[in-house]
């Protein structure tokens, strides 16, 4: 078989339709319909219609030449454009010196879009993995959570918390690397 | 009635005009969500919580963006979640049973049934894995897949690549045997 025959085979077959129960799609509505007992969704978002764009805080803080961040789920890089979602993304907006150490963190801004999380904190080295001391803040403009950390230049593992569940940025992964440098000039 | 439509009537009130959405999608995403975790326990558990999830964050839904496109990025986000729970390494593809079979039947058209290639799926890394599904089981562009995996273009493609790579040899191998 050629390779063309043979990618022409696997797209046939991943497009064929799968097992489904009805009892499971029944289940569906049915906690739809308690959900909506406990409240109807709002509209918060522009619809229909866009929203304004997006201001790339990332490529600000680069462009400024202020510091330099670089995010890894174990051996995949994470995006850091805007948009994605379900994978955090960061970027150093600045640095400040802790007088009284004579030591520099940089502030990294921590990004994660999931349009459905209801909340949402980030976990990591730098707080002792305690799910309750850095909670993310939900831009109501762009839908996407956000927090400021302060940290030293270094290598910082992380992972989110969604909902109660500890989510990396890669699939199968345990948890994030973020890697805090100052910019090359 | 198209999707917007159908929201609107949604977010006007009506919570059982969500069952046309959940009509709609429902296969789709149980062709995405069992390719992904490899049996239908898992991918009725992620499907459940993706609807769920997408009807209460039905208000911040924007129509610039495909539906569909939507609910597969909180439905991988609900796949990822469950792959680590139960932290499996591999996942385990369940046989087909009877009750299965007949499902298949009632399917227009011929289906291709690879069971080989289901095994094979399974053995892939996660990451090509979701990649390869997101690509031909949901027919996703690779803008769209960059936007649910968070992952770049370029980087997409060559998971795909490598997938295909990576399943011509496995399946060479069960040939052989």
């Amino acid at each position: 078989m050629s390779e063309a025959e043979f990618e022409r085979r696997v797209e046939r077959a991943l497009r064929a339709p799968v097992p489904t129960s009805a009892r499971a799609k029944q289940a569906v509505m049915e906690r739809v319909r308690h959900a909506a007992r406990e409240g109807m969704p709002q509209r918060t978002a522009a619809f229909p219609g866009g929203r304004s764009a997006r201001h790339s805080i990332i490529g600000l803080a680069l462009a400024a030449g202020i510091g330099s961040i670089s995010a890894w789920s174990s051996f995949a890089p994470v995006a850091r454009s805007a948009g994605t979602t379900g994978v955090a993304t960061s970027s150093v907006i600045g640095d400040t010196v802790v007088n009284r150490f004579r030591d520099t963190l940089r502030l990294v801004r921590l990004i994660f879009d999931d349009p459905a999380a209801r909340q949402v904190a980030v976990v990591g080295d730098f707080n002792r993995w305690r799910g309750d001391a850095t909670p993310m803040q939900r831009d109501a403009r762009t839908g996407r959570w956000a927090v400021t950390l302060a940290l030293h230049d270094g290598e910082h593992r992380y992972a989110v918390v969604v909902d109660n569940t500890r989510r990396a940025g890669t699939a199968g992964h345990a948890y994030s690397l973020l890697r805090v440098a100052r910019a090359a000039n | 009635m198209t999707d917007r439509a159908i929201i609107h009537q949604v977010l006007a009130g009506d919570a059982e005009a969500f069952a046309r959405l959940v009509d709609r999608h429902y296969e789709r995403c149980a062709r995405v969500a069992f390719r992904i975790l490899g049996n239908r326990e898992d991918a009725e558990e992620a499907i459940q919580d993706t609807f769920l999830r997408a009807f209460r964050a039905l208000g911040s839904y924007e129509d610039r963006e495909r539906f569909s496109a939507w609910l597969t990025r909180i439905l991988v986000n609900q796949c990822r979640t469950v792959l680590s729970k139960v932290e499996r390494r591999e996942a385990v593809f369940s046989d087909l049973d009877v009750q299965d079979a007949e499902l298949y039947a009632d399917v227009e058209g011929s289906v291709e049934v690879w069971p080989d290639l289901e095994r094979a799926l399974a053995q892939l890394p996660p990451d090509q894995r979701e990649a390869i599904v997101l690509r031909y089981t949901d027919d996703l562009t690779y803008e769209e897949m960059a936007r649910v995996t968070g992952a770049g273009e370029s980087a997409l493609k060559m998971r795909v690549q490598r997938a295909f790579a990576r399943l011509r040899a496995l399946l060479q191998e069960v040939a052989s045997v």
